[in-house]
């Protein structure tokens, strides 16, 4: 692991207007995730693990405070800049998979090495042996729909990791899942975590997953109540 | 480049996966598509003949004659032997021969005719009886109540229009005097026998269209070799403005004497009258745009609220706001593109199919139909024409990428962070 934060934030505020009532979804968040961290984030629902998830993702901008990923600032960027930074430096893994439908498990993985603009055989070989990895081999040619759904979010994970991003940000991954699946999935993104030095923050209910975190935040009414690490490493 | 290529790929294969939807909206834009080459090749079709049979009564599609003799229909402003000498010497010349299918001299003087009943005004054309029976074709056999049209040799001869004939009690072989003002200004008489009644149905014709030999007129009216109107009948419409630049080139424009005028020039009335049809025409095309717009608007649109969650996922992986409405918008022009071709080319092909040889709708009416002093043929025979099929597309073209537009735009306002919670 990494001294350098692959995450930073400062006094992060995130406020919603709900009918002219003010919602503080999340109050004053500071944070620092080192590169190669593997986080997770807990708390009841509407504690803001999914609004502080958004942000870091730059899918939602702060309202006030701010938030540097990789050393970048997001909150000065433009929304091209944004997208740029998600396309780059950001991977998602969704509690619904979201796989693009009309894109086969190959063409879904590469996506965002395609509009990185790598060379096919480049993009072949880096996702063959992540397919190898996370043992969804031979799947490629299926398009989502005639994948099960834990060979679904192993190819979203495949997504979210390959490129080598500096965050892989994830919303309740095994929510959707049985537990052997769950427990299959979560293993195979220790070992990333592991092997690959990727950084992994999770938002999550899961007892399962909790277990397997180094270092446990927790949320309560959008601030962080307890910021926990841990000697275990993130392995099954 | 290579990025739109994988928006292609998206776009492409969003319209197969949805296929029922992409269907449906192509159905609304092939049949619309479809409507309108019918509308067109038809609606031109119809116009052709239209003209054909309004300027064959009326002086051609290209009229030669003095500058002011349209307004002031009066003798001194009639074209000289010297003048009628050049018209036909440019229409020799000017390299329109080929696209021209009759050329007659006419004669023309508002006067009366009286019989011992009755005086009517009327419109007396001195013509040229060999030419004219082609060129107005008054005389045949569909028009013809009874007698004979004129005939070279003719003298004192009339061919009058049945309504004419009813009113001043004329039969066959009856004498009727015409009188009108002659080249000097004075009142001068001319005697002449019936020896034909037509029949056009257009009330204002019959009634009023007197035909005599030109020969006689001239010598009647004292203007020696002079006439009125060299009026010229094209192979086809569509030819007027390549003959009318051609021939005004070939007269010169010194030429202060001759005036060549387009018959939308000569007859204004015929002219505005395929006017007014052509807008309604294109009301009926705008109007049927608007409702193929909205189905494509509609149906594009929802696809794009039920994919709300997809597209906050093509935003979070990196895809920019402008990216995403390119996928929705090229959704729709792949569509488009289909559906126009597709129209196109089953509109041409039915439309050659069923009525190639005339779309006849006699059995709907009773009589003629007249419109603009212009009797029309009841069997309409469709013409098709590069320039409809450039249309078609570029309607369909411009009218699908007006109603992606909309749907597109509605892409980029998504928000991503609240699109993950989307449920469809």
């Amino acid at each position: 692991m990494s001294t350098q934060p692959a995450v930073r934030t400062e006094s992060v505020w995130k406020v919603f207007e709900h009918d002219g009532i003010a919602v503080e979804a999340v109050r004053g968040v500071s944070l620092e995730i080192l590169a190669g961290e593997f986080v997770v984030m807990a708390g009841p629902s509407g504690s803001g693990k999914t609004t502080l998830l958004n942000v870091l993702g730059g899918l939602t901008r702060p309202t006030r405070g701010r938030v540097w990923i990789d050393g970048a600032d997001l909150t000065t960027m433009s929304e091209r800049g944004l997208a740029r930074l998600r396309l780059e430096r950001v991977g998602f893994v969704f509690q619904a998979y979201n796989l693009l439908p009309v894109l086969t498990a190959l063409e879904n993985a590469e996506f965002s090495l395609l509009l990185r603009g790598v060379s096919e055989d480049e993009r072949r070989r880096e996702v063959s042996q992540l397919f190898e990895r996370i043992g969804i081999a031979g799947l490629e040619d299926r398009r989502p729909s005639k994948l099960s759904g834990g060979q679904q979010q192993r190819v979203a994970v495949a997504r979210a990791v390959v490129g080598a991003p500096a965050l892989v940000l994830a919303d309740e991954p095994t929510a959707n899942l049985d537990t052997a699946t769950s427990v299959a999935l979560l293993d195979m993104m220790a070992k990333l975590n592991r092997e690959l030095g990727t950084t992994f923050v999770f938002a999550t209910h899961d007892p399962q997953l909790m277990e397997r975190a180094q270092r446990l935040i927790r949320l309560v009414d959008g601030a962080v109540a307890l910021d926990e690490r841990r000697a275990a490493p993130a392995s099954p | 480049m290579k990025r739109y290529a994988i928006l292609l790929r998206l776009a492409r294969r969003n319209v197969v996966r949805h296929w029922r939807r992409s269907l449906l909206t192509g159905m609304a834009m092939m049949l619309g598509v479809v409507a309108l080459v019918m509308a067109r090749t038809i609606g031109d079709g119809a116009h052709e003949d239209w003209i054909d049979s309004g300027v064959r009564m009326s002086s051609g599609h290209v009229a030669v004659q003095h500058p002011e003799f349209r307004f002031s229909r009066k003798l001194e402003h009639r074209l000289t032997a010297p003048a009628r000498e050049r018209v036909f010497a440019a229409l020799e010349a000017s390299g329109v021969a080929s696209h021209v299918a009759q050329v007659a001299p006419r004669l023309e003087v508002m006067g009366l005719a009286n019989s011992p009943t009755a005086a009517v005004p009327v419109r007396i054309m001195g013509v040229a009886p060999d030419l004219e029976a082609a060129f107005s074709q008054l005389g045949v056999e569909q028009r013809l109540v009874e007698g004979r049209y004129l005939e070279p040799g003719d003298r004192l001869h009339a061919f009058v229009g049945q309504r004419l004939a009813q009113r001043l009690d004329l039969t066959l072989g009856s004498r009727l005097v015409l009188t009108a003002q002659d080249a000097a200004g004075d009142i001068a008489g001319q005697l002449v026998r019936v020896v034909g009644i037509y029949r056009t149905g257009v009330p204002e014709v019959d009634e009023s269209i007197v035909h005599i030999p030109l020969a006689t007129a001239q010598e009647w009216l004292a203007v020696g070799d002079d006439i009125t109107t060299v009026a010229v009948l094209l192979t086809s419409a569509w030819d007027v403005p390549r003959v009318l630049r051609r021939l005004r080139r070939g007269m010169g424009e010194a030429d202060v004497e001759v005036v060549v005028l387009s018959w939308r020039q000569a007859t204004p009335e015929l002219d505005a009258a395929i006017k007014l049809d052509d807008f309604w025409g294109y009301v009926f095309n705008v109007v049927l745009f608007i409702i193929v717009a909205l189905a494509i608007v509609n149906t594009i649109l929802m696809s794009v609220l039920y994919r709300t969650r997809e597209f906050g996922v093509l935003r979070a992986l990196g895809l920019t706001k402008r990216e995403t409405a390119t996928v929705v918008f090229t959704e729709g022009m792949i569509l488009t593109a289909v559906a126009g071709m597709v129209g196109v080319v089953l509109g041409f092909s039915v439309t050659w199919l069923l009525w190639r040889n005339g779309l006849d709708y006699s059995g709907a009416l009773e009589g003629e139909l007249t419109f603009s002093g212009v009797v029309l043929d009841t069997v309409v025979v469709p013409v098709f024409r590069r320039v409809q099929l450039i249309m078609s597309l570029g309607s369909i073209v411009v009218v699908g990428l007006l109603a992606s537009l909309y749907p597109a735009y509605r892409a980029t306002r998504i928000d991503v962070a609240e699109a993950m919670k989307f449920e469809a």
